[in-house]
């Protein structure tokens, strides 16, 4: 059975998720009191239409991370702001010994109140940039392109 | 909205996700056609447990790239296997002033009808974890354990 994440210390900390291939190229990503999560191949490598596939969670992991990440750090900053969107694009390239994912494009738009928070904004997105842990873990290099709109 | 996969070529790939906070410290990762996936902090980062974190997803995105790399070089090899389930654990440390995930270890088991192909479906897991190209893009090893089972 899959268990939960386990604290070894405060300095590090273990997740476990388990896949259960169901058929063809599609299987059940389990994750411990999380909703279970229907996966495949993606269509480009001949999988089913309109399932998650592992290419989208590679990208999801890294766009969520940065929304995390700023979140922890406009708390720190003490400001808050309206919304927050993120379109994250990962690139996959063929290289000499098959696929890898050799660029991310994070596209961030946040919305604050007031012209004051808007400087903090533009360093909360810096910062989470440097230390989102899941872009951190991943070899390629991380762009983004931010805006933060008064409104 | 968020965009579709835009294929470059043949040799390069795109890959679009859209993450829309939704509060505290959670958002709903969009991908153009499929379901929804919410998304959050774990709580030893002051969020909730319900959501996957970016964390689960970082490790599943490498657990169903092995699944979905596994069933392709059976195919190759015409052989067939009657179940197929792998538990990940993925660590992650302090590294330097930031977190990264240091290490994945991915136990698989499978289960086949003959003792015949036992070989043949050694060599696929190893083929599968070889070109599993999610794991290939990131930057910390992962290790494998694999079972073996005849029904």
């Amino acid at each position: 059975m899959y268990s939960q994440v386990r604290t070894l210390s405060q300095e590090s900390h273990e997740y476990r998720v388990q896949v259960d291939w169901t058929h063809d190229r599609v299987g059940d990503l389990l994750v411990e009191e999380k909703p279970t999560m229907k996966v495949s191949a993606p269509p480009e490598f001949e999988g089913p239409e309109g399932i998650i596939s592992p290419e989208d969670l590679f990208v999801a992991a890294a766009t969520s991370c940065f929304m995390t990440t700023f979140v922890t750090f406009s708390k720190k900053m003490r400001f808050d702001f309206k919304s927050f969107t993120c379109q994250g694009m990962g690139t996959l390239q063929k290289l000499e010994r098959g696929f890898e994912f050799t660029k991310l494009l994070l596209k961030t738009k946040v919305v604050v109140d007031s012209k004051e928070t808007k400087p903090k904004a533009e360093k909360a997105l810096e910062l989470a940039g440097k230390y989102c842990l899941v872009s951190n873990s991943m070899k390629c290099p991380t762009e983004h392109e931010n805006i933060v709109i008064v409104g | 909205m968020a965009t579709q996969m835009i294929s470059l070529s043949d040799d390069s790939r795109e890959y679009s996700v859209k993450v829309v906070w939704t509060g505290g410290k959670s958002g709903d990762v969009l991908v153009s056609d499929k379901p929804t996936i919410r998304t959050g902090s774990p709580p030893e980062f002051g969020g909730t447990r319900e959501f996957h974190s970016p964390e689960d997803l970082f490790v599943a995105s490498a657990s169903v790239c092995f699944m979905d790399s596994f069933v392709v070089f059976t195919e190759k090899m015409h052989i067939r296997f009657e179940s197929f389930e792998v538990e990940t654990k993925g660590l992650m440390e302090k590294v330097g002033r930031s977190y990264e995930i240091t290490r994945l270890h991915m136990k698989t088991k499978v289960v086949i009808e003959s003792e015949d192909l036992r070989s043949k479906m050694t060599r696929a897991l190893e083929l599968g974890a070889k070109y599993c190209y999610v794991a290939n893009s990131m930057k910390c090893p992962t290790e494998h354990e694999n079972e073996i089972v005849v029904r």
